[in-house]
């Protein structure tokens, strides 16, 4: 057997969401000139080597993303993305690209409580912010009644985009925790799946809102 | 032509087939983020690869300056088409031969060529590519295939196009098409951009003389993009270190289940390739692997590092239907039998080395589903540079509709029901000669009118309290099985746990859940008990041909359960003879056992103990009754299925799709207003993932009879629209609810009798039937609003004109 066996439960999948939140760097590992490759102690001194050595090229800049509760300082390119921060840099491959301009939805990520298209972002504009991935969304214990109801549903097919479903449902279910099959599809209608899964997705959120609302009237009953 | 021929075919108690919500095996790694597709793989050190597209429908590179590129920092190497490293590789044996595997001349617009940048960033490779200077010879093009057939047009291609093989096809040679040679030697060979194929069968002159009427139209099947979810990417790297084999060892992933392919095409043995990666992404029978997911192997060996390749959606804009255009006639009797078939097609051939898939071979449509014997089909096929298709798509076969069509017309004619006509026509089981009705087809006819409360009406009559004209329509098919592929299941039951390893790709038909489920079935266990090893290196694989394939790998998998479970009870027979156990030099005595003394034959096995038939109380555990390793091993095909072999001549599992619309006159907008399929697929394995396949077909038809047009500029061949703003999917808010009917009636000879669902419900002409019905008159799709209004106005033109 391989090691990238699938997890084949949420407990395995979220184990592995977590060890891959844990692997993210919180600050760079080294600070090199991506010109000429030299290294710098800090991240100014990088920025006075590019005013000195390349004036005519846009230095790295330094952002801090709180991603998934780890803040991660880093030191990036300007036009990266939010997605290819979250990938190339932080090794977190939940938010996916398919259109990649903002038309599908499959790299949907939270920030600062919203919904938003991480390869629509630069990730120069979320320093500071609050970002949510799937990935974090796997190891909250409120969440397992939705993703069991996307297991159980079928509510994918080949998977490529079914986290940034995953990612709307969840900002959904945050502002509306009862939502009507038509908010359902609606709330969900940035998000394109080429496989159609589209009905199943209905099906799974109203399943799990009718379970966490049992869960939590037990709950209640209990305290 | 029910699964007769295996163990358990005819089983009528299930306890794990076609149980639903039972969720499947990679389901939560790829909710949760975890799953890794081609594109999501990165490594340490890693470089960047892109590939110079062409901007021109038909363009040769003359020449390249790099000078410019290979200076800005981060370029590491401009790799041009005539670079020795290329013949290093050999070609894709699925995609057929070329002259090299990079060339100096693009056949469409954005197909590779000429030189491959590879940089320490994305961005820098995209420097660079701009940097190029390259010296650019336009040629003529054709993206208009009715311009194509001017037989004064330059040829577009050179004959070394002609002399090879395509996805799915035969190696064509210098005497022409092998297939067409043997089949249709009559033909003429091709002259400039055109080739014929015409196929004949029964007596057409005879037809025509029974017929009382000729109903003559057209019907257009335009082109429709296969939009994989996934960017088709790879990453490989080199390493002399390796677990499995002494010598140089490649990673790749990202071409996932083709690491055979990979291997052949590099020259290494398939154990020195290594590749991980389960997750394809959608395929929806594109199979080719693309030039990004092949080439990165060689530029890492020239570059010394990991080297990444990914293709934008922009340049994952590959067809999924190649448009056609289908002249029809046929001859009908007064009562609606159809006497005579004539069908003259054009046919877009694609760029070069675009899949010929039903491009010539005419056998798999929906002609031979009929009474009529006598059908003729010419089919004018047109070289091109609009597209390039890889192997085929949701969509093939493609004729089916030109019945549809036709038995829609026959019934506006007539003032007769559609489904009668369909009826009428439909020959039976055995043959076209066979009178007999199909029971699978009548089980699904009546429960579809049930579904759907089917009143038939005629064109333009019936308006809604709302003022909108309502419109229906139905279509039959018969429901599709692969049996051409060879397959291959092991089993073993390792320390009392029963193991199925498997390797990808995982793309999105849940085949290994219905293997796991079967195996389960057939062993008395449960879904759960069967532990699913992904390995990469295994025999089996989830693939099976796709979703259709699945039931007759399922077919393969139920023999090696039967098989694995008589050794289980031979050895848990012998385990049981054995009074002694044995430490190293101690001997235990052990307790005797409940199922000393009897045969194999006389034990069973469920509920997770091997038990004694005649008497349940004695019983082992299953994981307990045997200390010895067994295997079992099975291969070979499923019984043929009359899908593949017969082609419509044959019938067995059929469905039936309806649908019913309104459409606004004033605005053109359509809306379904309901969508019924009743599918007889013999016997249900996984429900839920059934019944998603059933969306996923009407979610592919809907989108081409309604929204997705490819749009070309036919003054330079370039797309206007690839991307997915302008090529419109559709939505949540768009797809309608699709009301299921699901028979068993256990006719086809996949496992349990099963076939499967998914290609022949794809149908690129119900809906803008439907439009027919409600308005009289045709758009062809996509049926936009605009189209609609369009159309309407044309038709009172004419009307005024005929007046």
């Amino acid at each position: 057997m391989n090691n990238t066996t699938p997890p084949t439960s949420l407990q395995a999948a979220s184990e592995q969401a977590a060890a891959k939140i844990a692997a993210m760097p919180v600050r760079p590992k080294v600070i090199s000139c991506p010109i000429c490759g030299l290294r710098f102690i800090s991240y100014d001194d990088l920025n006075g080597h590019y005013i000195s050595e390349h004036p005519d090229s846009i230095p790295p800049i330094a952002v801090t993303l709180n991603v998934n509760g780890k803040n991660c300082d880093l030191i990036i390119e300007p036009q990266l993305t939010l997605k290819q921060v979250l990938q190339f840099h932080l090794g977190l491959t939940g938010a996916k690209e398919m259109c990649d301009r903002g038309a599908c939805g499959s790299c949907t990520v939270i920030i600062n409580s919203k919904p938003a298209l991480s390869c629509n972002i630069l990730a120069a504009e979320c320093d500071g912010k609050i970002i949510e991935t799937v990935e974090g969304i796997a190891l909250i214990p409120k969440w397992k009644p939705l993703i069991d109801a996307y297991c159980k549903w079928d509510a994918m097919q080949c998977g490529y985009c079914t986290p940034g479903f995953l990612v709307a449902a969840k900002a959904l279910l945050e502002r509306n925790p009862s939502p009507t099959v038509e908010e359902i599809n609606k709330a969900l209608s940035g998000n394109i799946c080429i496989c159609g899964t589209y009905p199943r997705h209905a099906q799974a959120i109203t399943e799990a809102v009718e379970f966490m609302a049992m869960e939590y009237a037990n709950a209640v009953e209990r305290s | 032509m029910a699964d007769l021929a295996g163990a358990n075919g005819n089983r009528e108690n299930f306890r794990v087939v076609g149980k639903p919500n039972l969720p499947g095996l990679t389901s939560y790694a790829m909710a949760t983020g975890v799953a890794k597709f081609g594109s999501d793989f990165t490594v340490p050190d890693m470089l960047f690869a892109k590939i110079l597209r062409s901007p021109y429908a038909h363009a040769r590179v003359l020449s390249i300056d790099s000078a410019v590129a290979l200076a800005i920092p981060g370029v590491t190497d401009v790799v041009k088409w005539d670079d020795p490293i290329f013949s290093e590789v050999g070609n894709d044996p699925m995609a057929g031969t070329k002259p090299s595997f990079l060339l100096n001349e693009a056949h469409k617009e954005g197909q590779e060529v000429g030189a491959i940048v590879i940089a320490e960033s994305e961005a820098l490779c995209e420097e660079g590519l701009r940097a190029l200077k390259i010296e650019w010879e336009e040629l003529p093009f054709i993206v208009d295939i009715e311009k194509g057939l001017d037989p004064d047009f330059p040829a577009i291609r050179g004959q070394e196009y002609d002399e090879s093989g395509t996805y799915g096809a035969p190696t064509i040679t210098k005497e022409g098409h092998p297939w067409m040679v043997q089949h249709y030697p009559e033909d003429p060979r091709k002259v400039g951009n055109v080739s014929w194929s015409t196929k004949s069968d029964g007596d057409v002159a005879k037809g025509w003389s029974e017929a009382d009427f000729v109903l003559e139209y057209d019907v257009n099947v335009h082109d429709v993009v296969s939009l994989l979810p996934n960017p088709q990417a790879s990453v490989a790297w080199w390493s002399e270190q390796n677990m499995y084999k002494h010598g140089e060892t490649l990673r790749i992933e990202g071409a996932v289940g083709r690491r055979g392919m990979i291997a052949q095409m590099y020259g290494l043995p398939a154990d020195n390739v290594i590749q991980e990666g389960l997750f394809q992404g959608g395929k929806y029978c594109d199979w080719g692997l693309r030039m990004s997911q092949e080439i990165t192997p060689l530029l890492s060996k020239k570059a010394g590092k990991p080297v990444r390749c990914c293709n934008t959606r922009e340049e994952n804009f590959d067809m999924c239907v190649n448009e056609r255009h289908a002249h029809i006639r046929l001859g009908v009797k007064k009562n609606g039998l159809i006497t005579a078939v004539e069908d003259s097609t054009v046919i877009d051939h694609g760029a070069p080395n675009s899949s010929e898939m039903t491009t010539y071979d005419r056998d798999w449509n929906g002609y031979y589903s009929l009474k009529c014997e006598n059908i003729i089909q010419r089919y004018t096929i047109v070289d091109s540079n609009r597209s390039f298709m890889y192997t085929c798509g949701q969509f093939v076969p493609y004729s089916w509709d030109m019945i549809t069509v036709g038995l829609y017309l026959i019934s506006e004619k007539l003032g007769i029901d559609p489904t009668e006509i369909a009826r009428l026509n439909l020959h039976g089981p055995d043959s076209q000669k066979d009178t007999r009705p199909v029971p699978s087809f009548e089980a699904c006819l009546e429960e579809g009118k049930k579904l759907m409360d089917w009143q038939w009406h005629k064109a333009g009559t019936k308006r809604l309290p709302d003022g909108r004209l309502h419109g229906a329509a139905f279509r039959y098919q018969m429901c599709p099985r692969h049996a051409f592929l060879q397959y291959f299941t092991k089993l073993e039951y390792r320390d009392g746990v029963v193991h199925l390893p498997t390797q990808g790709p995982i793309a999105g038909w849940f085949g290994t859940e219905c293997f796991t489920m079967i195996a389960a079935e057939e062993l008395g266990l449960n879904y759960e008990d069967i532990c699913v090893d992904y390995d990469y290196r295994a025999q089996h694989t989830d693939e099976a041909g796709g979703s259709d394939g699945v039931t007759g790998h399922g077919w393969i998998v139920k023999e090696c359960a039967n098989i694995l479970k008589k050794k289980i009870l031979d050895a848990a027979v012998r385990e049981a003879e054995i009074e002694i156990t044995r430490f190293g030099p101690v001997e235990m005595p052990k307790p005797p056992s409940p199922i000393k003394g009897y045969t194999a034959d006389e034990l069973d096995i469920a509920d997770g103990k091997v038990f004694v038939k005649s008497d349940p109380s004695r019983f082992v555990p299953f994981s307990s009754a045997t200390s010895e390793t067994i295997t079992a091993e099975y291969g070979g095909n499923s019984p043929k299925a009359a899908w593949s072999t017969e082609f419509g001549r044959k019938l067995d599992t059929m469905n039936t799709s309806w649908c019913e619309v309104a459409v606004d006159e004033e605005t053109g907008e359509v809306e379904i207003l309901k969508y019924g399929v009743v599918i007889d697929p013999g016997k249900v394995i996984r429900r839920t993932s059934l019944e998603s396949q059933i969306d996923q077909v009407v979610y592919f038809s809907q989108g081409a009879q309604l929204l997705e047009e490819y749009i070309l500029d036919p003054e330079t061949g370039v797309k206007l629209n690839a991307n997915m703003i302008d090529y419109r999917k559709p939505t949540t808010l768009d797809v309608p609810v699709v009301d299921k009917g699901v028979l068993e009636t256990r006719a086809g000879n996949g496992a349990y009798g099963a076939s499967g669902i998914a290609h022949n419900l794809a149908n690129s002409h119900m809906i803008v039937t439907a439009i027919h019905n409600a308005i009289g008159v045709w758009v062809d799709p996509p049926a936009t609003p605009d189209r609609v209004i369009k159309a309407l106005a044309n038709a009172a033109a004419e009307k005024g004109v005929q007046k």
